[in-house]
């Protein structure tokens, strides 16, 4: 038995549907990441778990018990939000205790809570001032402290780096991931970013248009795309279909195929039936686009010397590794 | 050094905003000093200072009478609004926030109907049936809330738009905290300054209304304004310390409240 199961969870907005059949299990301990373009339902689903939308058919179970006639107070459930979400009115300490105060522990127990989590987000030296005495990364590690000082079943993050600035959004990132384990905190992270989710999570579902199109870890769903939509938006897969397939290949195939743009190599020997149309370094790596035997592809390649730089026009033989071919649907 | 302390434009700005307070304290600086001569008519400065204008007034029964009821019928209208709006603005935007459009509609009646049009509504309305409430504090009270609405609503809601009141409220929720404590303890303190403003605006406005008081209940129920307007055959300088009064007091509820409501995290 899991530890979350999600099970045919069903949800409309004023007529339309935002997700009409979810299922998905998440084992205790595990980081999961709800992945995918905005409006695909990913932070629905999420509000969903949290209680904080009504669903419309479906179970969600948390160790076994059903949340969905549970108020979101009742259901033990962490969650932090895009925007922060700290009162305004009250200091970072304030902030932190205010679930303990909501479950009326102690003063002496909630003093040593509230200094725990504050030493696990390292922010003991600002206990006494207010949300806009803080920096956006500041602030939302006060969230993470705040919804972990209740001690969770579960803890939701919906997009908690997306207001972040790139350096603080990779620190930050790195630091969820070690509290989380640490803890061994069974969370549910959203986000449309695939860097943060193939980084970050043990496992990812990916979601477009309120379906959930693959499931897996970072590694499955980089190397093998199951479809046209997971291989546009994981990666920058070369995605051909059958005519241009074959054209390329040199024999027939009936399927689309994905192609990674750097399981394409590019070499001076061989047969040279392949031309640079443009090229842009992107620092450890430089990215062609290649015209070859009539059709365009997306290369990166190592710049490991100068002998990997290619002028535009020359031409080049071109190799693929034959098990670097996705047949996606 | 601030920007404005620079060159010439510096000292243009500072012309500007001199002139401006001084077309705006002139009349009432005239205003003060007419209150405290003891006479001041043919000639070029008063012949002589005296207090006993203000003496006369502040020992005048009927002015204090109209004082107390004025501030009860501001205060009443005040605190129905507050009980109201305060309510009424956390349910359009946290359930229903379609309905704020349709609000900013409502909330320009009072603006859009001008006051002796309305009055005669009132008067047929509220002047005999069951409601036959003209001549009483009551009627002011009511119709003073539709006044104080449009400013209490507007100032409220900027402020509720400034704070994310619905990830706010989900924060609280999910924390534990039911959604009478999540508005208690998270969203009313954050909507503190917003209101302040709004009870400020009405309370100096509706302080100062006369319309309304002088024909729903007239020397009834005798307001400041109406006692000021009944008082205007006596001396110049009795009705000129009248006035320095009002504004005097009006000044100093707005630095009081202005002095309470200094956030303490600034």
């Amino acid at each position: 038995m899991s530890y979350v199961s999600v099970q045919h969870l069903q949800k409309n907005y004023s007529g339309t549907t935002v997700f009409s059949d979810i299922n998905c299990e998440i084992q205790k301990g595990e980081f999961v990441t709800l992945l995918g373009p905005s409006g695909c339902g990913k932070s629905t689903l999420l509000r969903c778990i949290a209680g904080l939308t009504s669903v419309d058919g479906g179970r969600i179970l948390l160790e076994g018990q059903d949340l969905v006639p549970l108020s979101p107070q009742k259901r033990g459930i962490g969650m932090v939000f895009q925007s922060y979400a700290l009162f305004p009115n009250m200091t970072v300490e304030q902030n932190i205790a205010f679930g303990l105060r909501m479950q009326k522990v102690n003063a002496d127990d909630s003093q040593r809570r509230v200094a725990e989590v504050l030493n696990l987000v390292e922010l003991n030296d600002f206990a006494v001032r207010f949300p806009h005495q803080l920096s956006g990364g500041q602030c939302q590690r006060v969230a993470l402290a705040r919804s972990l000082v209740t001690r969770p079943r579960l803890l939701l993050l919906d997009e908690p780096l997306s207001a972040l600035d790139a350096r603080i959004r990779k620190h930050l990132r790195e630091q969820i991931r070690q509290i989380q384990r640490e803890l061994g905190l069974t969370t549910i992270f959203v986000t449309h970013d695939q860097e943060e989710a193939l980084t970050m999570s043990d496992r990812i579902f990916l979601m477009n248009q309120g379906k959930i199109v693959q499931s897996g870890d970072a590694e499955t769903l980089y190397t093998a795309p199951v479809d046209v939509f997971a291989a546009g938006f994981i990666g920058n897969y070369n995605l051909l279909d059958a005519e241009s397939a074959s054209k390329l290949l040199q024999r027939p195939i009936d399927h689309r195929i994905a192609i990674r743009p750097e399981a394409i190599e590019l070499s001076l020997n061989g047969q040279l039936d392949a031309q640079v149309r443009s090229h842009s370094l992107l620092g450890n790596v430089i990215r062609y686009r290649v015209e070859a035997r009539g059709v365009e592809l997306v290369v990166d390649v190592l710049n490991r010397s100068a002998a990997d730089l290619h002028p535009d026009g020359q031409r080049l033989a071109l190799s693929i590794d034959p098990t670097a071919l996705c047949k996606v649907a | 050094m601030s920007r404005a302390e620079l060159g010439p434009v510096g000292v243009y700005h500072r012309v500007v905003v001199y002139l401006l307070f001084a077309i705006l304290l002139l009349p009432l600086f005239g205003t003060l000093i007419y209150s405290i001569s003891s006479s001041w008519s043919a000639t070029i400065l008063p012949s002589g200072f005296t207090f006993k204008w203000y003496l006369q007034l502040w020992s005048d029964p009927r002015f204090l009478g109209a004082f107390g009821q004025s501030l009860l019928v501001c205060v009443g209208s005040l605190i129905l609004s507050v009980v109201l709006i305060l309510p009424l603005l956390f349910v359009v935007h946290y359930h229903f926030p379609k309905l704020d459009a349709l609000m900013n509609i409502l909330i320009l009646l009072p603006f859009a109907v001008p006051p002796v049009v309305s009055t005669v509504g009132l008067l047929q309305l509220y002047g005999s049936g069951p409601f036959a409430m003209v001549g009483t504090p009551w009627i002011l009270i009511g119709c003073y809330f539709t006044i104080a609405l449009p400013f209490m609503y507007r100032a409220i809601t900027n402020n509720l738009q400034a704070i994310n009141l619905r990830d706010l409220m989900d924060a609280a929720q999910l924390l534990g905290a039911g959604t009478w404590q999540a508005a208690f303890l998270v969203v009313l303190p954050n909507l503190r300054k917003g209101l302040m403003v709004a009870l400020l605006l009405s309370f100096s406005f509706l302080f100062g209304e006369f319309v309304f008081a002088n024909i729903l209940v007239g020397t009834r129920y005798e307001t400041l304004q109406v006692y000021l307007n009944n008082m205007r055959n006596s001396s110049g300088h009795f009705t000129s310390a009248l006035v320095i009064s009002y504004f005097f007091f009006v000044l100093v509820m707005t630095w009081a409240a202005n002095i309470l409501n200094k956030d303490k995290s600034e």
